[in-house]
């Protein structure tokens, strides 16, 4: 665990330090049935959708994918799908500062339950940018911000019961 | 109240070009103060017993300058509040009218409006108007001194020409504006307008604007806004750099719940520097202060209450290291943190992409009086 986690570290500030990636892109990857390499314009041919948030009063609205638009691309278990062993799967966003945050498949689709968690490549029209990174989550359900991920480099799909 | 819709401006002009072709003092008109707010950005909140209005603004102004505010002539609240420093006086501890000097350092009044509490660890001050009172009548430590001697300062202002012609038209329905209530909403009004959101950070992150920042700063505003490298953000947070804001619309600040207020071990924290618990005396309070503003914070040091930390250098050192003292309060957001020199130098270069320049010489917030009048005289040389 501190080798894989230290690993996406460094691989992660690598990224960071370096100049920034001339086309950054998402992996998805882990337990899925195709893994797949998302860069801005792969999620600009996806179905859109936007989420307004607001924050210290000051209103954004985000445009990109919804999570399991994503998910469904890559063959993750949704609908009738989504049971059984299945349902202890996971996803963990990771950023690349090495931040986590973890959903679980069931929270992440809307047979399930209306969520809205997006994929986020613009705010306010223009793509992100700096220390958003190119890629973000916005949870808008969520409370605190902390898992509205932001510098998204990688989403893995676990399974804790095989 | 403030209308949301502005006073049409050819209205506004028209009132205001018959007032002065009759040869008359122009006229408060409730609501025709201009918010200068970026497109996005909230405007402040604004009790509805004291609306802005342009003249009630242009009165705070001269008061804020005035050093007959003072005991013995020598002090106004611009002599700790200094427009080119972002309204702070550059001294650790600052000094009073008649030379006292304070526990704390002095604090910015850039975009101040937007506070829920005021003063470095007051939970019980919750507005302006209230707080101007403290400079003013308090005697722990005296700093304006002007306690004892309200009714001679009304009068002053009474007989000058100047007020005679300001006071009416802040506060145009009173039989007797010159009160010190009137006194204290005319500064708050002030205050509540000077509104910053012109750095170039501001530029580079909402005005769209790529080049606006080095790339120093652009790796500095990365390491501020990462929970694993800084985690600066977490409570330096939102587009003011602090734990929130009140703004038009906003919920009022719940009261019993001071979550904006925290422990960084800066220092050991005796009385009365012992930050919340000097009001709630709950011992796990000790240490905790308001998250400032980080806005124009390359030119407001030497930094935090005691101004004990003369530098930039020194605060982010302060902060690498996880906290100068072992304090059981310390939060646990301030922990040793992973940052090289490179790195060090790339935050200090993205706090000072938070300053304004512009506001640091706006007109709008200057000394009324320039210096045509050494009377009125008060914003001296550096007092260090
Ligand atoms: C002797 C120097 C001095 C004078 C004169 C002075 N101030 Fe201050 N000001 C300070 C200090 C020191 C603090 C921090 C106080 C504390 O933490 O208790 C402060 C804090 C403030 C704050 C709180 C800012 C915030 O972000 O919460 C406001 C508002 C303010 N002063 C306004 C004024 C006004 C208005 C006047 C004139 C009526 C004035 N000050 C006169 C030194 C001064
Ligand atoms: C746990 C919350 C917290 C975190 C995390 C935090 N700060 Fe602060 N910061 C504060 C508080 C509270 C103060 C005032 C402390 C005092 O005066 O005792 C402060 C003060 C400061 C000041 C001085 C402000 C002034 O007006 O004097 C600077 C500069 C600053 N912080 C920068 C940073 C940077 C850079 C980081 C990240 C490396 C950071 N802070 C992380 C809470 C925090």
């Amino acid at each position: 665990m501190f080798t894989r986690r230290s690993l996406v570290l460094t691989a992660g500030l690598a990224a960071l330090l370096g100049a920034q990636d001339k086309s950054p892109a998402i992996q998805v990857t882990g337990a899925v049935k195709q893994e797949l390499t998302l860069t801005a314009d792969d999620l600009a041919k996806m179905p859109r959708a936007t989420v307004k948030t607001s924050s210290n009063g000051m209103e954004t609205v985000y445009e990109g994918v919804w999570l399991h638009e994503v998910l469904k691309r890559a063959g993750v278990p949704q609908g009738s799908e989504l049971r059984n062993k299945a349902l202890a799967s996971y996803v963990l966003a990771q950023a690349q500062d090495g931040y986590e945050v973890v959903f679980s498949l069931a929270e992440l689709d809307p047979s399930f339950i209306d969520n809205e968690i997006l994929l986020a490549d613009t705010a306010n029209g223009k793509p992100l940018f700096g220390a958003q990174g190119r890629f973000r989550l916005v949870v808008p359900k969520d409370k605190p911000g902390a898992r509205s991920i932001r510098m998204l480099s990688r989403l893995e799909v676990v399974e804790l019961r095989k | 109240m403030i209308p949301r819709k502005p006073v049409p401006c050819w209205y506004k002009r028209l009132l205001y070009g018959l007032a002065l072709s009759a040869g008359l003092m122009p006229v408060s008109i409730a609501g025709d103060f201009q918010w200068d707010v970026p497109q996005g950005f909230p405007r402040p909140f604004v009790p509805a017993d004291n609306p802005m209005s342009a003249a009630k603004v242009q009165l705070g102004r001269y008061l804020f300058y005035d050093k007959r505010i003072s005991v013995n002539g020598t002090e106004s609240c611009a002599s700790c509040h200094r427009q080119e420093l972002a309204f702070t006086d550059g001294r650790a501890h600052a000094e009073g009218a008649t030379g006292a000097l304070h526990p704390r350092s002095s604090m910015s009044l850039v975009n101040v409006a937007y506070e829920a509490y005021f003063t470095w660890a007051n939970p019980a001050l919750a507005s302006l108007e209230e707080q101007a009172l403290v400079p003013m009548l308090g005697g722990d430590p005296v700093e304006l001194g002007l306690k004892g001697r309200e009714q001679e300062f009304l009068a002053t202002l009474r007989s000058d020409p100047v007020y005679q012609g300001l006071f009416p038209s802040a506060f145009p329905n009173e039989a007797n504006p010159y009160s010190l209530g009137n006194v204290t909403k005319a500064i708050a009004a002030f205050e509540r307008s000077i509104v910053s959101m012109r750095s170039p950070y501001d530029r580079y992150r909402w005005g769209g604007d790529p080049s606006a920042i080095s790339d120093a700063a652009k790796r500095g505003e990365i390491i501020f806004s990462s929970s694993e490298r800084g985690g600066c953000f977490r409570c330096h947070g939102g587009w003011n750099f602090n734990s929130g804001v009140r703004f038009e619309g906003s919920e009022p600040p719940r009261s019993g719940r001071f979550a904006g207020f925290f422990n960084t071990a800066v220092t050991t924290y005796a009385a009365p520097n012992r930050g919340l618990f000097e009001y709630t005396h709950k011992p796990e309070d000790i240490g905790r202060f308001r998250v400032p503003s980080l806005r124009n914070i390359a030119v407001t040091g030497p930094y935090m209450h005691d101004g004990s930390l003369a530098t930039l250098e020194a605060v982010i050192d302060h902060y690498a290291a996880g906290g100068r003292m072992h304090d059981p309060n310390k939060s646990d957001l301030i922990r040793p943190l992973n940052l090289r020199e490179a790195d060090k130098r790339d935050l200090i270069e993205f706090l000072k992409s938070l300053t304004d320049e512009e506001m640091l010489h706006d007109p709008r917030w200057s000394d009324p009086r320039g210096e045509t009048r050494p009377g009125y005289r008060s914003t001296g040389s550096p007092r260090r």
